[in-house]
This record gives structure tokens, sequence and C-alpha cells, in this order.
């Protein structure tokens, strides 16, 4: 192996990283004439959400349920997407929504969602919490002194006691010490006792419905040991004479974006090399997402998504639900949940939106570079209006010609700006391998950005205008479409739905 | 051999020659170097006790905790030894996949902390890092401890040029091997045999192996892990392949079955490895070749981890009476009563109300009167017989009447004259309003 640097030579073999593409996405991606039309019509840079997609997904959590005979609520976690078609078509369904906003709060009873439905969660203003006691949505209950303002506010404008469900955090094992970063909300389980003091003292206002947790992390060991917490916490509310029926998981169960595991293992060797000095850079100034290399060694840790993951949505809960809780006989937690006779809620967000839209962003410059570099590609978006990177995710755009697809002259390198007048406005700072060189005038469609990656992070930064946003559905073989606020579950032309 | 400690133990472990017939080599001879025949069980011993013996006296004195990111062989020995000497022993690890390490470093006294997983709304500008934490930690807790750094101590390769290389070279009467191959852990006995063997004959070829990117074998890094090692050269190696999962596993049947060599899968990997990049090299050689491959540490450890990937390996014929041999339409047949029957049922007659539920959940709330057989337990109870006299009517109940049936059904076939299933089990009884109590 000589592994010496060889920075010399033709440009290596492209590394791709092709999204994956259900059917409806790979529909909608495919109705080229639809995609240039919208963008003509509303400006670059657009989302379009697919609502029919989010039933779909739900359904696959319903089945995941179904299987282990639990019953429970699953809970749309609004933050990721602001969508108001989304939210609707959700509310269409039996799904559940988990606000974490007085605005979220109001749009989802106006998409037609009881408070029976609605779980509040998060940092919470007096507003929102009033709102929220007011119309009888389940709060989850991050700290003993929330409590103490909820049961404040329902006495004092004599409201129906309030459904609670106690958020805890700090959860711990026997035997193997499972470590798990530190989390700014939920109360840490071993003052469990104390809280469950002042659920006691506010009897009148607040009703215990349950416990709730929710892990940022991808391990299911983390979320494991917090779920076997959680049935020590509701056997203590028990013992105490409560009544609790349910725990709440949280959601980050994930999304696998890319087609084929083979292009990502392809692409983080590379980088792995070209950070090691062992291949032309891949990145824009030679970033390495986390890797550096000190004295040929690799060192720090990469920040990337795991973007193709073997196990993702509603098969991460599967496989949560499968774990065997060591403290209980090892039964899987399912099990025990199912015979405790509690009701599982989850929190979904992210996996819920899986499929459920792309972005698109229309080619104003192509430049080359003299050195015969990667192209350098302007887009008519900011980088914030397609956030992926912001979120650690790579994944390749899909070229959209203009006038149909072209001869195409093979694969070409290209940097990815964005139009601030900024430097760091990168979409990405990956070198984007695309197959065919792209034109002014043609479109980058970035598929699966409904999750986190539209409207979170979006600015009018310099007087730029934020991408709107429209909703598409199937109509036999045509694509249709309105704008997302114009979208509802009775919009004409959606045929018998 | 008589010794004063048990550490005299370890090295000098036998070089042992494959059977042609079962690898197939006409003109290679292979040989298997031993090393799960150190006494605590693996390769690591060696650089475990390199790592620990010079810092153990100073460690005894402060009252040290041996600290090690170890998943598996080196957090075994480092236990071992810490407990020897009356220290402490902690583990840190994000790869700890086979329960039954963890539970034999449990047993051994050890301390074990999973760092934590990924951040799933990821901040990619964070530099919190779980290893850049402990690495903090270490630094700054000011408590003493012993992290012998197992991944960047020249100790580990040490171990295996001063003692490993040259085993190898004394029991082949002087000569070094043709080819050396080595799966890639830590590096260190793959970068200290492969020193010791280029002093005495440069010419020796060194097949590194790693395991591919997304398999899992215990012990093996994959061709981007190794990077981050800092005893990793590439230059040691004069190829690397990667090795997957399921031939990690059919080579160590093979040294199993056939060679009478009780390896795990990383001894698997590394045999399979050979004999994969030997066969074209054999059919070229003229004269007779040597080749000497790496025994790491035993089998028995990692039944579940086969039990997992090749679970017709471990099949078990099957038992009589079990749930599972009734036919749907046997199930469907199955006697039940829905949850007022049942209550009048109980009041009048007075059946033995059986709840099939966890004793956690069966002390949490429970139908008054009944008595608690676990599921498990009762499958047991029922493959040797009926449990219950035939003039004891039975109801049985589990969380949705689906359980249940099929022991209802089962009772029913075993000739039971009057076992019932809760129809919709404690959940519809609960449903129903009707009463449940904790005692």
């Amino acid at each position: 192996m000589d592994g010496r640097p060889l920075h010399v030579g033709p440009q290596p073999e492209p590394l791709y990283l092709r999204p994956r593409l259900e059917p409806r996405l790979n529909s909608l991606m495919a109705a080229h004439g639809t995609l240039h039309s919208l963008v003509d019509a509303l400006g670059s840079p657009v989302h379009v959400v697919v609502p029919d997609q989010i039933a779909e997904n739900l359904e696959r959590f319903r089945s995941v349920y179904r299987s282990h005979h639990l019953s429970g609520q699953i809970f749309y976690a609004h933050k990721a997407n602001r969508s108001s078609a989304l939210l609707r078509r959700l509310a269409a369904t039996d799904a559940g929504v988990d606000v974490a906003s007085l605005g979220e709060l109001q749009h989802a009873l106006g998409a037609g969602f009881d408070a029976g439905r609605i779980t509040a969660t998060g940092p919470k203003n007096p507003e929102f919490l009033w709102l929220a006691a007011r119309a009888g949505v389940t709060v989850s209950v991050d700290a003993a002194a929330e409590l103490d303002q909820l049961a404040a506010l329902v006495r004092s404008h004599a409201l129906a006691p309030v459904r609670v469900l106690l958020r805890l955090s700090g959860f711990e094992t026997s035997g193997v010490k499972v470590l798990s970063r530190r989390s700014r909300f939920g109360t840490p389980v071993r003052e469990l006792e104390l809280l469950l003091g002042a659920v006691e003292r506010h009897a009148d206002a607040v009703d215990p419905a349950g416990v709730a947790f929710h892990l940022d992390t991808t391990s299911v060991a983390e979320k494991a040991t917090a779920l076997e917490g959680c049935l020590a916490a509701l056997e203590l509310c028990r013992s105490r004479g409560l009544r609790p029926r349910a725990v709440d998981v949280g959601g980050g169960f994930g999304v696998s974006y890319l087609a084929e595991r083979e292009q990502w293992e392809a692409y983080t060797s590379g980088l792995t090399a070209a950070v090691l000095g062992r291949r032309p850079p891949l990145t824009w100034g030679g970033h390495g997402y986390g890797l550096r290399d000190e004295a040929g060694t690799l060192r720090g840790t990469l920040g990337l998504y795991p973007a193709h993951r073997p196990v993702a949505g509603a098969a991460y809960l599967d496989e949560l639900l499968a774990q065997p809780a060591a403290s209980l006989g090892g039964r899987p937690l399912a099990a025990l949940l199912l015979e405790h006779l509690y009701d599982l809620h989850t929190e979904p967000g992210r996996a819920l939106l899986d499929q459920c839209g792309l972005s698109l962003a229309r080619v104003l410059e192509v430049r080359d570079q003299e050195a015969g570099g990667p192209l350098l590609v302007r887009l008519a978006a900011k980088a914030d209006d397609i956030a992926l990177e912001d979120h650690g995710v790579l994944m390749d755009p899909v070229v959209l010609p203009r006038g149909g697809a072209g001869p195409g002259e093979g694969p070409v390198a290209v940097h990815l700006f964005g139009s601030l007048c900024l430097e760091s406005d990168l979409i990405t700072r990956r070198t984007v391998f695309l197959p065919r060189r792209p034109e002014p005038g043609d479109l980058l469609a970035f598929a699966n950005t409904a999750g986190y990656a539209m409207d979170f992070h979006a600015t009018r930064a310099q007087h730029q205008p934020a991408a709107r946003k429209v909703a598409a559905w199937q109509d036999g073989d045509a694509w249709r479409w309105c704008l997302d606020d114009q979208f509802w579950p009775i919009t004409p032309s959606r045929g018998a739905q | 051999m008589r010794y004063d400690s048990i550490t005299e133990a370890i090295g000098n472990t036998p070089l042992v020659r494959i059977d042609p017939a079962v690898h197939g080599l006409r003109n290679i001879d292979l040989y298997a170097k031993l090393e799960m025949l150190n006494p605590f069980g693996s390769v690591k011993d060696r650089a475990a006790w390199s790592m620990a013996r010079p810092l153990l006296a100073e460690a005894v004195e402060h009252g040290s905790q041996v600290v090690e990111l170890s998943s598996g062989n080196t957090a075994k020995a480092l236990a071992v030894i810490a407990g020897m000497h009356g220290l402490g022993f902690k583990s840190v690890t994000n790869r700890m996949r086979v329960p039954e390490i963890k539970d034999l470093l449990l047993l051994l006294g050890a301390e074990i902390e999973e760092l934590p997983g990924q951040s799933e709304c990821l901040d990619p500008t964070a530099t919190d890092d779980p290893l850049t934490l402990f690495h903090r930690t270490l630094s700054a807790s000011g408590s003493a401890c012993l992290h012998t750094d197992q991944y960047f101590n020249p100790r580990n390769t040490e171990a295996h040029l001063t003692g490993t290389g040259p085993e190898i070279v004394k029991d082949l009467d002087g000569r070094v091997p043709d080819w050396f191959v080595a799966c890639v852990g830590t590096a260190g006995s793959s970068t200290g045999v492969t020193r010791a063997l280029r002093e005495e004959d440069p010419s020796v070829r060194v097949v590194g192996l790693v395991a591919a990117k997304s398999d899992f074998i215990p012990g093996i890094r994959t061709i981007d892990e190794v990077q981050e090692v800092g005893l990793f050269d590439p230059d040691t190696y004069d190829t690397m392949e990667s090795v997957r999962a399921d031939e990690a596993i059919e080579g160590m049947l093979t040294l199993n079955r056939r060679c009478g060599i009780l390896g795990g899968p990383t001894a698997g990997a590394a045999y399979f490895g050979a004999v994969r990049h030997l066969r074209a090299l054999d059919e070229e050689s003229e004269e007779r070749r040597t080749a000497v491959f790496i025994v790491c540490d035993r089998v028995e450890s990692y039944l579940s981890y086969v039990r997992q990937r090749r679970p017709d390996l471990l099949g078990r014929p099957p038992r009589k009476n079990s749930p599972a041999d009734l036919s749907d339409a046997e199930v469907g047949r199955a006697p039940s009563i829905g949850v007022a029957d049942a209550r009048r049922w109980i009041d009048t007659d007075r059946p033995l109300v059986v709840d099939l539920r966890s004793p956690y959940a069966y002390a949490a709330l429970h139908i008054d009167g009944s008595v608690n057989i676990v599921d498990e337990l009762f499958a047991e109870l029922v493959r040797g017989g009926l449990p219950f006299s035939k003039r004891q009517s039975v109801l049985l109940a589990c969380p949705v009447g689906e359980q249940s049936a099929r022991y209802a059904a089962l009772l029913t076939r075993m000739g039971h004259p009057d076992v019932r299933s809760l129809a919709g089990g404690i959940i519809a009884w609960r449903d129903a309003g009707a009463p449940l109590v904790r005692d």
C-alpha cells in the first residue's frame, strides 16, 4: 500500500451520494415540466411538500404498534416543518401532534386537531401554557416549577384539571453504565419523589397521565435505558396511589437518506483519505467535517448525519421495543409496556417527514475554474433555504435540465454556492459530483428536505426572500399543486379524497 | 511448568500447523499462532501486561483506577491485572456489542461506561464528541488514573516486537515465514510482529485484514477506523484486505470443527483472509513456503454473536408441547370467555385464574385472587405435561388474549377439559371497568 500523498493526476472517480427516492417522490422528481413551471411562477427557491406521503408514513408507525398489540398515540413533531398542508393532511388521520410553541399550538388547533390529540412540549411561555390549559391539551411538564406555574394558572382561571406527562431525564442503569449527553430538559429521575410530591399537592389542578422522555441520540441502547427507567418511574407513581397510563418515548427515529450503502461507505472512506492527504480534497477549502490529520493519524469525529441507515423510522421504533429490560427479567420493552397496560406515545418528526418533499433551486451561473478544478455553480437560493448541511446530511441534488435531458458530457465536480454576498454561503462544503454539467436555467432538486431542512433555519437576510412552499399531490398520472397555505384535505381536484 | 505468578504464563504460545487437507494449499505450510492460550484468553494479555507493568507500583501507591478504551480482550486482561494488584478498572467503550464479554467484565469487577450515541438532531459545529469528552475527563479529573492508551502506547507494539515475533521465528527453526497475516485492531500485534520479522528478513510479505465497512467483527477495525489508531502505519502492510462477518464465521467454523482450534471470529477472519490471499500465490509457488496467522482469542465468548448472524449453527431439535406447534385453526378454536361472563364464572365456579404476564406487571395491577405464572415459566411447565388437575377449571389471562388463547388451545389438546382464555386479556378487563388490585 503506497499511502503517500498523490495530489496530482487526473480527477479521481466521482463519489456519488444518490438520494433514496420512494415511488411517490420519485414520480414527482420525474415531473420536470411541473417543477420548472413551479419555479417559473413562484421564483427560486421553492419547497414542495407531499401531504399524502405523511399519511403513509404514519401507517408504517401504526403497523409497528399493531404488531406489538400496543395502543397509544403517534404525535407528529411539528417543529420539523411549518407546512400547513402536512399538518392538515395529518389532522384528517388519527395521528396526534406535538407542539413546541404558542404559534404551533394555534396552528394545530386551526388545522383541525382537537385537544385530545395534542401535546405541548419544550420551553413554554405563560401564553403558551394558558392556551394549552384552556384548550385542554396534554402538557409535557419539564420541571416542578413548571408544574407549580401550570397549577396556579388552572386555579386562577378556574380551568379544568390539565393532563400532564412528567418529562424525565438523567436515567441511571445498574451493571453497565450507559452515558448520555446532558439534556437541558426534563426532571432528573433521582428527583422524581419531589416532583410526585408536587403532583400530589396539585391534585385538584393536574392529572398525571404518565411520564415522558426525549433523548437526542441515535443510540437504541440509551433510549432503552430511558424507557426502562420510565417503567420504574411509573411503578413508583402507582405505589403512591397515582394511576398513570402512558409512556412518551419522544422521537429521534431517524431517516435513511441515501439509496446505496456502498456510496456512503466509499464517500466516508474517500473523505478520510482526503483529510489524511492521500487523495485530492473532497471539500471546499479542505474542510474535514470534524476530522483532522495529526501526524498521519486521524483525529476528531465525523460530524455528519449517518446518511445511510440500515434501520430508521418505524423500524427503529420496532428495534427499540424489542430491547430487553435487564432490571425487569430481561423481557422485551414492548411486552412490558403491554402487560403493564401502558399506552406508548411517540413523537416522530424527521421520520414522519421522510420522503415528504423536495426543494428546488435554479442554476444562475456556471463558472469554469482555471486549473480544471470543480465548476463553481451559483444557485438562486441561500444555504439556509436548503438546510441539509446544517443537519450534517450529505446528499446529491438531481439535475432537472431546462430543455429536457441533454446529451450529457459525463460526470463533473462542482461547488454549490448560495446567493448571499457572504463567503460562507455554501449550499454544501462538499465537492458534489453531478452526472452531467449543469447549465444556467436548469433546476437542482434536493430530495427529502421536509424534515428540518425547509424552514427551520431560513432567514430573509439581505432582503432575499425565504422560499415559497407548495403542496403537491397525484391526480392519476399527473401532479397537481397549490400553495401550501391553500391546501386542505378537501382541496378540489383531489378527487374522492 | 511452575510459576510464581499467572502473569509469567503470558506468552510462549504454541505455533500449530494447519492440516493441508483442510486448507487445500499444496506448497504453503500454514501455521496458527495460538494466542488464545494466553492465561486470560487472548493476544491482548501481552499488550495489557506490557503497558500496565511499569506503572503498577505507582498506581498501587496512589490507589489509581486503571482506565482503557476497550470493548473486549484488552479490558478483560486489564481487569484481571488490576484486580491482582488491588486496583479498580474501568472500560469506556462505544463498541461493546457482545453481551458475554460485558457480563464477563462485570464478573471480573470491572466498571463499564458506554459512550453516548451520535446526536439525532446533529449540530455539525459541536466539538463535544464522546472521545474528546473522555480525554478531557481523564486529564481534568485530578483523581489518579492509569490510562494504558492501547491505541497509541508504543509498549503495546513492543510486547509483540520482543515476544510474539521472535517466538514465531524460533518455532520455525530460525526461519522467517514468507507471509504473515494479521487482523488489525489496535495494530499492536501486527506492527510488533512485522517489525520483528522484517529485522530478520525484510522479504516477508505482510497482509493486514480489516472488517468490511458496514460489518462488525469483534476486535477488528474497518478501513476508516484503523486510521484513528496511533499505532497504525499503512507502510507496515504490503496489502490491506477486508473480510466480511459471514466469512469470519465461516473461517471460525473450519478452525473449530476441522482443526480442533477453538478460536473466535477474529481468528476465523485471519484464517479465512490468509487462505483467500494465499490460494493464488500457492499455484505459482514452486518451492515450499510458510505463512503464519494469529488466533487471537477463543470462541466461547461469541455464542450470541454467532446466534445473531448464523442461528442455523445453533439449531436445536424441536420440543414437544410447544405453543409454536399449534395451527392457526387450533388457536382459533381455543375456548375463550368474555370479561362479563368471566366475572360471573369466577364468582360461581371459582376457576384458577392464571396471569401469564411478568411478575413486575402482575405486582403493579392484577385480577383479585389470581396466581402469576410468567409465560416463559409456563412454557417450561407445560413441556413436562399438564400442570393442573383436570378437575380444576382454569382461566388464562395475558395482556390482549393472544398468548392465553395459544395456551388454552395447547392445554385443551393435552386433554384438559375446562381451560378458557380471557378474551381481550387484561386490557379488555380494564377497559370494561372490572377491578384490578395491588396486593
